[in-house]
């Protein structure tokens, strides 16, 4: 037996009897001859037999035990690939590296991301396998560096297209010219020399055309091959060398058997060549701009800042700026980094980074945000958060994240095209062998033509016939579009919703999203401010005193007391700028309210139980009192001793944040059903429900029991999504099919949830659905495209119709077939950037809203008698 | 012996035993069937040999590396 030593980190361990544990747990693994746990290093020695035990085994058998083994991390740039099975051949040189655990690659983004388990694997390793299955990878750098180095990767990609396109076009056009020779106007062929249509010139021609440009072609998939991979590569490669091979043996040998000078194809070869090439050339033009959002965001972080050391100010690079340093922005000026104003006043615009269109005022006390443009003052702040702590590099990072990260949809449309490969080619022999012994001696007819083309096969043999349909399927078979539909659509979507301030952690959650049946929003702080408000102010007596004059004494009655209700209360007045002096006495009645002496008279403020115990008569208020305390709505008493009765009442409450009703309303007419869930009494709750238009309501539920409830409406076959603020939903969030964290900040590394909301605005939440909801949509007409083209495209060049019409698809027209299908589905993805979500596209659907909204002053401020 | 060079010899000499009994196969087929040229018959044993081989590499690399790895 060949055994191996190897070192796992193992997490988790705390004592002695966790070692003996995963001592035990590895020991009983069939394969594994010694396992020795250091708990201080939190490392496992093991000698293994690697052909009877993995190290996936052995992490799982750790894993049983509630241990993790530690992994790290590494994103690789990869080049060179071009098709979903490309990205099942990287995946699948990686994951078979001991010591990496996963592996995911995204085609569009070129990159591939890799778990594995440090000590066992590096990073060159990785880089050495991706190069050994035909492709390139090198270390992805963070920031500015990375974006520059990736637009220059794909710069030097469609500049190479780009030759290879320029010096194939005239030489292809002249082929074509002189294939179709004798088809040309009498006037054309004046200025034409015969001489082109001769056979040995065209394979003269064709030559540098395939070996040129064609070349890498034949190359990748032959790095490929040596490694038992077959990918898009290989299908050109054998279209390409047989339509050249046959045009070569016919010309050379026209008696060979191969359908003489009749079937000499040379154009075929030159122009499969040239369409491939003009594909791949317009593939890597748009390509780059379906990630547009992101290289935008990565385009915000400033090259330099001014930071002033030593008192005096001085131009440094942006990345070099610490934590602790004070920088000075200038009008017009981004912000480099993060940090807290010390000095100074402006507005900053942040909407390239919130989605908040109006500019936010900054003074002394203030945090900016690095990468948002200051508008109009200077000032100086202290840098707190710089290089990849910054809530830019957090926001580009988890864009990143999510656009690399795979939809359930995009891994079963990858693990199509990765297995379609082979298929092809198995269909591919059976398409010759049928027209090898069957078809052609039944169905051939000499008058054969190529679709879109005056040229007949003439005396083209049976083998050169099954050969010609046989290639004919392998051209028209990539799956080039099905690798791109998804991909390309979920970069565009992701970052058009981080234009909004709307930040999805993965693919999943957006097709998550976008069939989303009911969403529960949590109540306070999520659909209402989470603060009382003032609401009602009423008076009552005769002469009944202004409802003004009684919110005046009350609030100079509570302006010293720190309760919230008489916060709210002290707030409400200054809202109406109503003078707010100190009492000239003041007394807390614990569990009851406040007594006070205001401008020379006794102010009583309270309860209903106070004013009972101070013998004061209610009844002028009650039914009021009643009413609102039935909206959900705190109410509170102003007595005005000597008067026997009440004078006045207050009422607080929670109220709905702006664009609350607007947003619900919106996800109603989308036909969500929205429900809402609250530790509050049932009547608070109800109150709020009615007043944003939420019909189901989820009252009396603790915390921790929100979960259990999310989890009730799943149980019900409903894809449910949870809207909170995070601070006590976390495990709701988790729970739910999408958690929807809202207005967190640019914080948005240590949010839960799948989707992160940075504004305090509800409307993100429709905005998020709509958005996932067209990404999805694109996703499906992408995928449609592609499939629609080769399941109309197969049957097509296997001469499925060739009895009927006597007419085949030509290798070259097969391609062009292959390139449009490519690039229509990228520009179909391109039609989301110009996306725009309901509520942002119709202000007037906004004005109409506006009543609905909770005003900032009291809703109420009447004298009862006048009602 | 190394795992990975195992493998690799053992997926080829499978791989290849498939692809030239295809081609055999379709050969003596075409030998015994019709009127076909040599190079009609030689040719598209060719060229089953090479779709074959494209076809039988990876899946059978792929299952003689599960089974010599379980």
């Amino acid at each position: 037996m060949t055994t191996k030593q190897i070192t796992l980190p193992i997490a988790g361990m705390t004592c002695a009897s966790c070692v003996s544990h995963v001592e035990g747990a590895l020991k009983n693994l069939s394969g594994v001859a010694e396992a020795v746990v250091n708990l201080g290093a939190g490392k496992a020695s093991i000698e293994f037999d690697p052909a009877r035990a993995s190290i996936a085994q052995m992490s799982a058998a750790v894993a049983d035990l509630g241990y993790k083994v530690a992994t790290a991390q590494a994103t690789l740039n990869v080049s060179g690939m071009t098709c979903a099975s490309c990205v099942a051949h990287v995946e699948g040189a990686l994951k078979e590296l001991d010591g990496v655990t996963n592996a995911v690659v995204a085609l569009a983004l070129n990159t591939a991301k890799i778990e594995y388990i440090r000590g066992l694997v590096t990073v060159a390793q990785m880089k050495r396998a991706v190069h050994d299955a035909g492709y390139e990878a090198a270390e992805r750098d963070a920031g500015v560096s990375a974006i520059d180095r990736e637009r220059e990767a794909r710069q030097r990609e469609i500049r190479r297209q780009g030759l290879y396109l320029a010096f194939a076009t005239p030489i292809a056009l002249v082929v074509m010219i002189g294939t179709f020779y004798d088809f040309l106007p009498q006037a054309a062929r004046q200025f034409i020399p015969e001489l082109l249509a001769e056979k040995w010139l065209l394979g003269v021609l064709t030559t540098p055309i395939v070996f040129g440009p064609g070349r890498q072609f034949f190359v990748n998939s032959f790095r490929g091959l040596r490694h038992g991979v077959t990918d898009m590569n290989l299908l050109y490669a054998t279209g390409i060398g047989a339509a050249y091979f046959i045009a070569v043996i016919n010309t050379l040998w026209p008696d060979a058997g191969f359908g003489g000078e009749g079937a000499t194809f040379f154009e075929s070869a030159a122009l499969l060549t040239w369409f491939i090439v003009l594909g791949r050339f317009l593939e890597a033009l748009t390509r780059g701009r379906t990630s547009e959002a992101i290289r935008k965001l990565m385009s915000l972080q400033p090259k330099t800042a001014r930071v002033i050391r030593g008192g005096a100010e001085s131009e440094i690079p942006a990345d070099e700026v610490l934590a602790g340093d004070m920088v000075q922005v200038r009008p017009g000026e981004r912000v480099p980094v993060d940090g807290v104003v010390e000095q100074g006043y402006s507005a900053v615009d942040e909407s390239m980074l919130t989605g908040e269109s109006l500019p936010v005022e900054k003074k002394a006390g203030d945090s900016v945000i690095g990468g948002t443009m200051n508008k109009t003052g200077a000032f100086r702040f202290l840098a707190t958060k710089v290089g990849a702590d910054t809530a830019l590099a957090q926001i580009v990072r988890l864009v990143e994240d999510a656009q690399a990260s795979k939809a359930p949809i995009q891994k079963l449309a990858d693990w199509v095209a990765g297995h379609f490969i082979l298929g092809v080619h198995a269909l591919a022999i059976l398409v010759f062998v049928f027209w090898f012994f069957v078809g052609y001696e039944k169905f051939f007819d000499p008058d054969t033509r190529f679709l879109l083309s005056p040229f007949t096969l003439g005396e083209i043999g049976v083998f050169g016939f099954a050969l010609l349909l046989s290639v004919t399927v392998l051209i028209i078979s990539c799956p080039c579009a099905v690798g791109l539909a998804t991909p390309s659509a979920m970069m565009a979507g992701t970052g058009k919703a981080a234009e909004h301030g709307v930040l999805f952690k993965s693919a999943e959650a957006i097709e998550n999203a976008s069939k989303l049946q009911t969403i529960v929003f949590d109540k306070t702080g999520t659909l209402t401010k989470g603060e009382p408000s003032l609401t009602d102010v009423l008076s009552a007596g005769e002469p009944a005193p202004a409802a003004a004059e009684i919110l005046r004494l009350a609030a100079v009655a509570e302006k010293n007391s720190e309760h919230p209700l008489g916060e709210a209360i002290v707030r409400g007045a200054q809202a109406l700028r109503l003078q707010v002096r100190d009492a000239e006495s003041f007394d807390s009645i614990p569990g009851l309210g406040v007594e006070a002496r205001v401008d020379g008279r006794g102010v009583l403020l309270g309860n209903r139980k106070l004013m009972q115990a101070r013998g004061i008569e209610l009844a002028p208020l009650l039914a009021q009192a009643e009413a609102l305390e039935r909206d959900g709505k705190t109410v509170m008493f102003v007595a005005l001793p000597p008067q026997a009765a009440v004078s006045g009442l207050i009422a607080v409450a929670d109220t709905l944040k702006d664009y609350s009703v607007e947003a619900i309303r919106r996800l109603q007419e989308l036909g969500i059903e929205t429900a809402m869930i609250t530790g509050d009494n049932r009547r608070t709750a109800e109150a709020i429900a009615r007043q944003v238009g939420i019909g189901r309501v989820l009252a009396e539920v603790l915390p921790q029991d929100k979960a259990a409830e999310v989890a009730k409406l799943q149980t019900l076959g409903k894809k449910v999504a949870m809207v909170g603020d995070g601070v006590n939903d976390a495990p709701a969030l988790a729970r739910s099919d999408v958690g929807m964290a809202i207005g967190s900040g640019t914080d948005v590394a240590k949010e839960t949830g799948h989707i992160i909301l940075i504004k305090d605005d509800l409307r993100d939440v429709v905005v998020a659905i709509e958005v996932a909801k067209a990404t999805m949509r694109k996703v499906k007409e992408n995928l449609f495209w592609a499939f629609i083209y080769n399941t109309l495209g197969i049957p097509l060049g296997a001469g499925l119709f060739y009895p009927l019409f006597a007419v085949v698809i030509s290798p070259e027209l097969a391609a062009a077939l292959m390139a449009v299908s490519s690039v229509t589905v990228t520009l179909n993805t391109l039609l989301l950037r110009g996306f725009v979500p309901s509520l942002k596209r119709k202000p007037a659907h906004v004005a109409a809203a506006a009543p609905a909204y909770a005003p900032p002053v009291p809703a109420r401020v009447s004298v009862a008698g006048s009602e | 012996m190394e795992i990975g060079r195992k493998i690799a010899i053992t997926s080829a000499a499978i791989y290849t035993a498939i692809s030239l009994t295809a081609s055999v196969l379709f050969l003596g087929a075409a030998t015994l069937t019709g009127q076909y040229t040599a190079v009609a018959r030689i040719g598209g044993a060719v060229w089953i040999l090479l779709l074959s081989f494209i076809v039988t590499m990876p899946l059978v690399t792929s299952a003689v590396k599960k089974r010599m790895k379980a």
